[in-house]
């Protein structure tokens, strides 16, 4: 019943501005996978296009083997969960996830049953003859995704499905929407703008940009091995140091950056590194001694943060953030060297 | 201070409509129960004259089928426009407000110049060999039915456009997703969404014909009498301001029953309100 | 992104809007004819209709009463309809609900019977001369305007900027001049607007209120045309359009059309 879903060299176009560029992506059956991206990087666009809602310039979407592409949006059978919930404001809410049903010619006693078994499976059986006006928005959501599960797609889309909710609530229901997509096996295309809603939820997450994927990743090696600047500093890398290799000494690499700085890498830890690449690091990633090895740095603002302190550092090189030890820590305006911890480093291609 | 302000600033626009709208109207029902033959002989004589009766009837028909008329070609058409891309959506508003902005005498008038002796309509029939002899289609309850259809179908489109526009383009699309093709998502969703509005803009355009009289005084003449021209003669030409009063009294009855019904039914219909 | 509409739908709207310019660009042609009948297509162009116009002394004098009717009675309106919509939504929840719905009476009672009922109490009654009776009829029968429309920006005004203002020692009546109006001021244009565009085409009341040597443009249209039937109505109706498309440009200009959609 589920089925994998392919997007084929989509492009897409508001007008004259082109807002998908030759996208592809494949999601597997039972997967489910996340397109992350700040407003305006094309997710939206993307679903739009899948669910049928809008039409691609060029490109194809296949579900299964089913070519989706030319099919009006009633005939692509995919559950959809809106952001806004888009509940049917006039049907109550048995009769709101029944619609899809009565839409399958399913007769009214056995969608009344079915429409029931869902809403039991998320709690809101109690509610059945209630109008959507008299739910909580956690309970609206709730329906939402009753709705789109009780026709038992192949397909299930999430379009910012908890960006109405509050905080708490929100961890609830990711939880709650990835036990159910589990449970269904249901092949899914979630979209967020949420990082940390992304990353616990999908089997992989799709980071986009000015309507491309940069990287589609499981949440692991997103978050430890970005593939490029962009995502390094979507994923929380602060420090992105351009360097240069002026020297090689078997697997060893000696590299300078701005102001003359110099590391030795190891190209044991970093695989190949090419002449020309930047060293990305998160404020971890760089420990903060008073001597040794590292970049030299005068330390600035220190800020507290539990696990350990955080200093604005000025090198050579530019502003840095790195972490120093909690015990005796130095005070800022010290000077100190900042010593990189290669299994929290990557070894970027330069952005331009 | 600010007990002053709150019953003073709309105390002058409440002395207006007391003194010079409640008060009048009332003094003018008033006086239909004054009369020495009994409190309601004025009705009686109202309701046992076949003329007035026939009047009475009539109004309620003209008003009812161009209630009904307005309602269907004002739905697709806001239907249509609420569909067009922004542009177009804009070019057609205006084609709907210009109508509406322009005064009732002259798109009245307009219908005269269309449907007279000498008019297109018998012109054009005339020179295709259709008919012979010029038809009479001005002073019937039609030319009547035509320009009052004419005068309300632009409220009623951009009533009904407002309505459509109000209901979320999410709500569709859901309709969609869930495998709705278009005609169940029109009777499912948007109709019953669009029903408030509907009867808002049937409640406007019923009353604002069955009280109308600048139209059936055009093109109805004395041989279609309607409340609105009833009224007017018996007021102005045969100057008997009883008979007038009850003209009166009878249309005041029938709007504020028809208004008061259907905007409670309107309310109970509405879902987004509990 | 618009969906398609289908092709049988598009084209009833087509025949809806030829059915709804079509009378109009009938008058202006009836009213470039050059016979002295009513026609349409015209006959021979000329514009003498026009110039017709201001040979008849009474048209430009109800042009004139219409004009001041409109403005005054508005004005009037405006004047009591403002305080009124703000003290509405101001007091929203302490005032009676009663209250709202007393301004919209006017347009609850049929026009024609509030034309007569006022010509019987205020006119007759009262002794009231023909002009004053004129603009209080009209300022009445445009009350819902100013108080609904200005009352709708008003909705969406926040009330705390103005105690804002008072705070910063702004005393009351400059601060509903100052802070209050300026964010009104669509609402009141369009009140405005719509109000006068009323006034100007109202026949149903002014049928009553007219009197000897005092009518407005549409009684004296209605009253030429039972004497002649020739192109001179067609060309005031077409200087009456031009107001309108000049009411149109105003609100284009300061809401934006789609406004009347709401």
């Amino acid at each position: 019943m589920t089925a994998s879903l392919t997007i084929e060299n989509l492009s897409a176009h508001y007008g004259t501005t082109q807002v998908l560029k030759d996208l592809s992506l494949s999601v597997a059956a039972g997967e489910l996978v996340s397109l992350l991206g700040s407003s305006g990087c094309g997710k939206t666009t993307t679903l739009r296009i899948v669910a049928g809602f809008l039409q691609p310039t060029s490109g194809k979407v296949r579900l299964g083997d089913r070519n989706l592409t030319t099919l009006p949006a009633h005939a692509r059978d995919i559950g959809l969960v809106f952001q806004n919930y888009a509940l049917f404001p006039h049907l109550t809410v048995l009769d709101n996830v029944a619609f899809g049903l009565k839409q399958r010619g399913v007769a009214k006693p056995d969608r009344i049953k079915r429409a029931m078994a869902m809403l039991e499976r998320v709690g809101l059986a109690p509610f059945a003859d209630r109008l959507p006006v008299a739910l909580s928005g956690g309970q609206k959501q709730r329906v939402a995704l009753a709705r789109a599960l009780v026709i038992e797609p192949p397909l299930l889309m999430f379009d910012e499905p908890l960006s109405n909710l509050d905080a708490k609530l929100r961890i609830d229901m990711r939880v709650e929407i990835r036990q159910l997509q589990r449970a269904n096996g249901t092949t899914s295309l979630y979209v967020t703008h949420d990082q940390e809603e992304a990353f616990s939820i999908s089997d992989r997450v799709a980071i986009m940009n000015a309507g491309r994927i940069l990287q589609l990743d499981t949440p692991e090696v997103l978050y430890r091995k970005p593939a490029n600047a962009f995502v390094a500093r979507f994923v929380g890398f602060e420090n992105l140091i351009r360097m240069k290799v002026i020297g090689r000494d078997g697997a060893t690499v000696i590299a300078e950056a701005a102001g003359g700085t110099r590391l030795h890498l190891s190209q044991d830890a970093f695989g190949s590194i090419k002449d020309d690449f930047v060293l990305a690091t998160r404020a971890d990633g760089l420990v903060v001694r008073r001597d040794g090895e590292g970049i030299p740095a005068t330390l600035g603002t220190r800020t507290y943060l539990g696990r350990a302190y955080q200093y604005k550092c000025q090198a050579a090189a530019g502003e840095i953030t790195a972490n120093g030890p909690l015990f005796d820590p130095p005070e800022a305006g010290a000077q100190a060297v900042l010593t990189p911890v290669s299994e929290q480093c990557c070894i970027l291609d330069p952005e331009d | 201070m600010t007990k002053l302000a709150k019953w003073g600033l709309p105390l002058p626009a409440t002395i207006a409509v007391v003194v010079l709208l409640i008060i009048p109207v009332a003094l003018t029902i008033a006086t239909t129960f004054g009369e020495a033959k009994g409190a309601f002989s004025t009705y009686a004589a109202f309701f046992n004259s076949g003329f007035r009766r026939a009047v009475l009837f009539r109004t309620l028909e003209v008003a009812l089928i161009t209630t009904a008329l307005s309602l269907v070609i004002g739905f697709v058409t806001a239907y249509v426009i609420a569909q067009m891309p922004g542009r177009l959506k804009s070019i057609m508003i205006i084609a709907a407000v210009f109508p509406l902005l322009t005064g009732v005498v002259v798109r009245s008038f307009a219908w005269l110049i269309i449907l007279g002796k000498n008019g297109i309509v018998n012109d054009t029939l005339m020179s295709i060999g259709l008919i012979t002899e010029p038809l009479s289609m001005l002073y019937t309850e039609g030319s009547v039915i035509v320009a009052m259809v004419y005068l309300f179908v632009p409220l009623m489109i951009l009533t009904l456009t407002g309505v459509l526009e109000g209901i979320p383009r999410d709500l569709t699309e859901a309709s969609a997703s869930l495998g709705a093709k278009p005609i169940p998502t029109f009777l499912q969703v948007i109709l019953p969404l669009a029903t408030p509005g509907l009867i808002v803009g049937a409640v406007l355009v019923f009353t604002g014909s069955f009280t109308s009289y600048a139209t059936p005084q055009l093109l109805g003449g004395e041989k279609q009498m309607m409340m609105g021209t009833f009224l007017y003669q018996r007021a102005m030409v045969t100057f008997d301001w009883v008979g007038a009063s009850t003209v009166a009294a009878i249309m005041v009855v029938i709007t504020i029953a028809i208004v008061s019904i259907m905007s409670r039914i309107a309310r109970r219909l509405n879902p987004m309100a509990v | 992104m618009p969906t398609r509409v289908h092709p049988l739908l598009g084209a009833f709207a087509a025949l809806v809007f030829l059915f709804l310019l079509a009378p109009l660009v009938i008058i202006v042609g009836a009213s470039l004819s050059d016979t002295t009948y009513l026609t349409f297509p015209p006959q021979g162009l000329s514009l003498r209709w026009f110039a017709n116009i201001f040979q008849i002394e009474a048209f430009r004098r109800t042009a004139i009463t219409s004009l001041q009717v409109a403005f005054l009675g508005t004005a009037l309106s405006l004047l009591i309809g403002v305080p009124a919509a703000y003290a509405l939504n101001r007091y929203r929840v302490e005032l009676p609900r009663w209250l709202s719905t007393l301004f919209v009476l006017p347009i609850l009672v049929p026009e024609i019977v509030f034309g007569f009922s006022l010509l019987k109490s205020i006119t007759i009654g009262s002794g009231l001369p023909v002009f004053p009776s004129l603009i209080l009829g009209h300022a009445l029968l445009v009350l819902p305007y100013s108080v609904r429309v200005v009352g709708a920006s008003l909705a969406s005004f926040d009330f705390s900027i103005e105690e804002a203002a008072m705070s910063l020692g702004c005393p009351p009546l400059r601060t509903f001049l100052t802070v209050v109006l300026p964010n009104i001021q669509a609402g009141v244009i369009a009140a405005f607007i719509l109000a006068f565009i009323t006034s100007i085409n109202d026949v149903s009341v002014s049928v009553f209120l007219t009197g000897p040597g005092i009518s407005t443009l549409p009684i004296q249209i209605l009253a030429h045309m039972e004497q002649f039937f020739d192109p001179t109505i067609a060309s005031v109706s077409v200087l009456l359009m031009l107001v309108t498309v000049g009411v149109m440009a105003i609100i284009e200009a300061t809401l934006g059309l789609t406004f009347l959609t709401k």
